[in-house]
């Protein structure tokens, strides 16, 4: 079912997943708090196609921190690299995070096994907010999985900063 | 033991999802080995999409579209519903049917909340779908994932009112305020 936290910090030093930097004082009762790292992608004006590549700008959070209005949308990304080719991670905001009206993720929680790098957040916010880096704003539970495993080999493997969408490669 | 263990498995594999396919137990229709993933399935957008318009008294009304080949554009902070083109379900398992990461980097909320869906419902899924950039969305893309679940304990069968649609449904729940509050005061 789903791993404890003393579970994660075992498997961790097992090397049954994958957490770096790993400090076992962020393991909470059942998932691993993750911190916010400090690069994020703003998309350009315009429609979205999936069928092209869009444009945008990265941006680095300053110390002072940085602003989302009401209503933006922003990818971030997670300061550890996270990743497990023995259970599923499952990514949630913090409750904290989430009292403020920000969304994490808009959708796409469910990562799939075999799948390492520093994980993208979808930043939503739904009332102004300011994001620091190194901020503790998520939170990866760990879930058994049933049945032969087949490891990820996609296109966002080892991802290093945020990842924006590469949708459009499948219609290449 | 070997029933803990087996208790302690939690999400299908994809192996083991193309088993249970095999086996009766799992039903996504039309199957594409392609569109297996490490533990769920991607599945693909149907042909219609609705979007909000007005209210008419307490009830929604919903414009129905039929996506066009050059794409359908979704509007930011518009509520839009659609639907699979596959029927998915299961007799055996629980499911949970949300967006794929690609789409949700576009900011494109795939239900709105209600990702669970019940054992032995089998149907094309209706899709919540709320736009927070300016999105162009296709009739056959594959746009979000499935994942099935174990249960634990007997199950009754899912005999809810959405559980043979198969078209993008509208909420059986009048959708005015005012009436949610009659409706939860009852």
């Amino acid at each position: 079912m789903i791993l404890t936290g003393n579970k994660i910090i075992k498997e961790v030093r097992n090397n049954k997943i994958d957490i770096f930097p790993f400090n076992k004082k962020r393991a909470t009762t059942n998932s691993y708090d993750l911190s916010l790292g400090n690069k994020i992608i703003r998309y350009r004006k315009g429609i979205i196609d999936p069928r092209k590549k869009v444009l945008y700008d990265e941006i680095i959070i300053p110390k002072e921190g940085l602003v989302l209005q009401s209503g933006e949308f922003i990818l971030g990304h997670s300061e550890e690299r996270i990743g497990s080719d023995f259970y599923v991670p499952i990514i949630h905001g913090k409750s904290g995070t989430a009292r403020m009206g920000l969304f994490v993720h808009v959708t796409a929680d469910l990562i799939d096994i075999g799948s390492h790098g520093v994980t993208t957040f979808q930043l939503y916010a739904t009332l102004p907010v300011r994001i620091y880096p190194g901020m503790l704003i998520a939170q990866v539970s760990f879930w058994v999985p049933f049945g032969d495993i087949i490891l990820y080999k996609g296109k966002y493997q080892n991802s290093i900063g945020p990842q924006v969408s590469q949708i459009y490669k499948n219609f290449l | 033991m070997k029933n803990n263990i087996q208790i302690l498995h939690m999400i299908l594999t994809g192996g083991k999802i193309i088993e249970e396919i095999k086996n009766g137990n799992i039903t996504i229709l039309p199957f594409c080995v392609d569109q297996i993933n490490p533990n769920s399935y991607n599945y693909r957008l149907g042909k219609s999409i609705k979007v909000f318009d007005k209210f008419n008294g307490d009830k929604a009304v919903f414009k129905s579209i039929i996506i066009p080949t050059k794409g359908y554009v979704l509007k930011p902070c518009q509520m839009y519903l659609a639907n699979t083109k596959e029927i998915i379900g299961s007799s055996k398992y629980a499911m949970s049917l949300i967006g794929r990461s690609s789409i949700g980097r576009y900011g494109l909320f795939l239900q709105v909340s209600a990702n669970l869906g019940h054992t032995t419902s089998i149907h094309k899924w209706t899709l919540e779908i709320v736009a927070t950039k300016s999105i162009k969305v296709y009739s056959g893309m594959i746009i979000g994932q499935v994942s099935f679940w174990k249960n634990f304990g007997s199950f009754k069968k899912y005999e809810g009112k959405y559980g043979s649609i198969n078209y993008p449904g509208e909420s059986f729940t009048p959708l005015l305020p005012s009436k949610l509050y009659d409706i939860n005061r009852k």
